[in-house]
């Protein structure tokens, strides 16, 4: 049911490199092409969706489930979290409070899977599997634990949580803008704050989805996308067609996806053993 | 195609997963024939079974149940526990005999405690929709989706218990929220983002591990959990 070796990537239609077409969206502190970003608006805006829920930073690493039902909504929720947002139980209440009937979800690979399975096997009769229209999974490598993080910062770098403006992962350093400085951390010592559970973790594009999203070195300032059903590839293509998206043949990283890929799965093997 | 022939059993559970399959029929006519007892005065209506359901626990005090479902097992290629407590004892685990109307029954067990099964399917009850997907999956053969169900077939205990300690306690929790958002009794609650268990709501419906993405994880790649 999960991602074993022998199927790593899960079930791949297409994979492409995108990135919105809107100034507007590039400006805002978008992880790489926006492509997401312009992908939900599109689908809003046509009436294929009536919200989306995701998650929106609301200080330090802090993220909060929010319903995004308009364009500048959306355009307000983009950028990273870097942690978990306890997001199940908060996603049913707001799509029950604001009578949601067809969203997108954007999340991680394992809220992704629960999502999938619940949309693809209602145990309960309070599951609301059917108004998931669209599940977009984001590449991930782990989430902190970020209070331990935090404190680390604030112990080895007097950094203190409310100072940290942006963060963002750039050719093997994690760079945390912090007021008016920049801290470049190794990414090997960033690895020790991850949450245990993610260490875990063998899903890096988020197999359960319908699109799997993220960003790779060397395709800056594109979206690497990958569709997984005929839906998430409708999504795409219709994007495109009305022009909320550029996109190109994105074959030619697929062979960064399995590598990143195959280091989660590897991690997660060693770290298991040592767990169990 | 033939319709598969599938027949369902219950061996003693509280009608829930009956009327959940009941209400799954209309929409898989076109591809099972189902006999289960609603539909039909008596006896079997055929000699063998492509696929059996069995529903509700099966009571260690009562030989006549034993015999039924290893009768069950010999008849049908594919054997299916559907809901807990035919998959993991349930509810029914809490039995304490001295009840009306059956006071001597005081030993519950999930029917893989009798019988070996192909697939468990937990759920208190599952929904008919669960019923209808397990099929659209099982008949175009597709065991990647349904890996989860056949690993389950193994266990034959799995609860709010079992979650607080392979998950919570080892620390692979990452603090989603799908477990609190899985409890049907409302057992589980997120406190500092990690579930705390409600002992004494605790139904042992297996729901919030499977439902774990991390638990579920480790069961579908590390095998049997017994």
């Amino acid at each position: 049911m999960m991602v074993t070796p022998d199927n790593l990537l899960g079930s791949v239609v297409g994979v492409y490199l995108a990135r919105a077409k809107d100034e507007e969206i590039l400006k805002r502190k978008v992880a790489s092409g926006g492509a997401v970003t312009a992908m939900l608006i599109y689908a809003l805006e046509k009436g294929l969706i009536d919200g989306v829920v995701t998650a929106k930073r609301v200080s330090g690493f802090e993220g909060q489930a929010v319903v995004a039902r308009t364009r500048e909504e959306i355009l307000e929720t983009a950028g990273n979290k870097w942690s978990i947002v306890p997001f199940a139980a908060r996603v049913k209440a707001k799509i029950e409070e604001e009578d949601l009937k067809k969203v997108a979800i954007v999340c991680l690979p394992c809220q992704a899977q629960f999502f999938g399975q619940m949309r693809e096997f209602p145990i309960l009769e309070t599951d609301f599997g059917e108004r998931i229209r669209y599940i977009v999974s984001l590449f991930c490598m782990g989430t902190f634990a970020f209070e331990a993080f935090l404190n680390y910062l604030r112990m080895k770098y007097d950094i203190k949580a409310e100072e940290i403006k942006n963060m963002a992962l750039k050719e093997g350093f994690l760079e945390i803008q912090h007021d008016d400085s920049l801290l470049q951390l190794p990414l090997k010592e960033v690895y020790s704050y991850l949450q245990t559970g993610c260490l875990v973790c063998a899903d890096y594009t988020g197999t359960w989805s319908d699109i799997s999203a993220g960003f790779i070195e060397k395709e800056k300032g594109w979206t690497v996308i990958i569709t997984r059903n005929a839906r998430g590839e409708e999504l795409v293509k219709g994007a495109e067609k009305e022009g909320y998206l550029e996109v190109r043949d994105g074959s030619q990283v697929m062979g960064d996806i399995l590598r990143a890929a195959r280091e989660k799965l590897a991690r997660a093997q060693r770290n298991m053993m040592s767990l169990l | 195609m033939e319709k598969l022939r599938v027949l369902h059993v219950d061996i003693g559970g509280c009608e829930g997963c009956n009327v959940s399959i009941i209400r799954a029929y209309p929409k898989l006519m076109e591809l099972i024939d189902l006999d289960i007892t609603y539909l039909r005065d008596d006896g079997l209506k055929f000699d063998d079974y492509d696929v059996a359901i069995i529903t509700g626990g099966v009571c260690m005090n009562e030989p006549s149940k034993i015999e039924k479902l290893k009768d069950i097992r010999e008849k049908a290629d594919v054997v299916i526990a559907f809901g807990s407590c035919a998959t993991f004892g349930g509810i029914l685990r809490f039995c304490r005999g001295g009840q009306e109307p059956r006071p001597d029954h005081r030993n519950f067990q999930p029917i893989n405690a009798v019988i070996s099964i192909d697939y468990s399917i937990p759920g208190c009850p599952p929904t008919h929709q669960m019923f209808q997907s397990f099929f659209k999956f099982f008949v175009s053969g597709n065991e990647a989706r349904l890996r989860l169900f056949k690993v389950s077939a193994n266990i034959k205990k799995l609860s709010g218990f079992d979650l607080l300690d392979d998950i919570v306690l080892t620390g692979l929790c990452i603090g989603c929220g799908a477990c609190e958002l899985s409890c049907p009794t409302g057992a589980i609650k997120l406190i500092d983002r990690r579930p705390t268990l409600v002992q004494e709501r605790c139904i042992r419906c297996g729901t919030c591990y499977i439902r774990c993405p991390r638990a579920s994880q480790l069961l579908s790649m590390g095998g049997e959990r017994i």
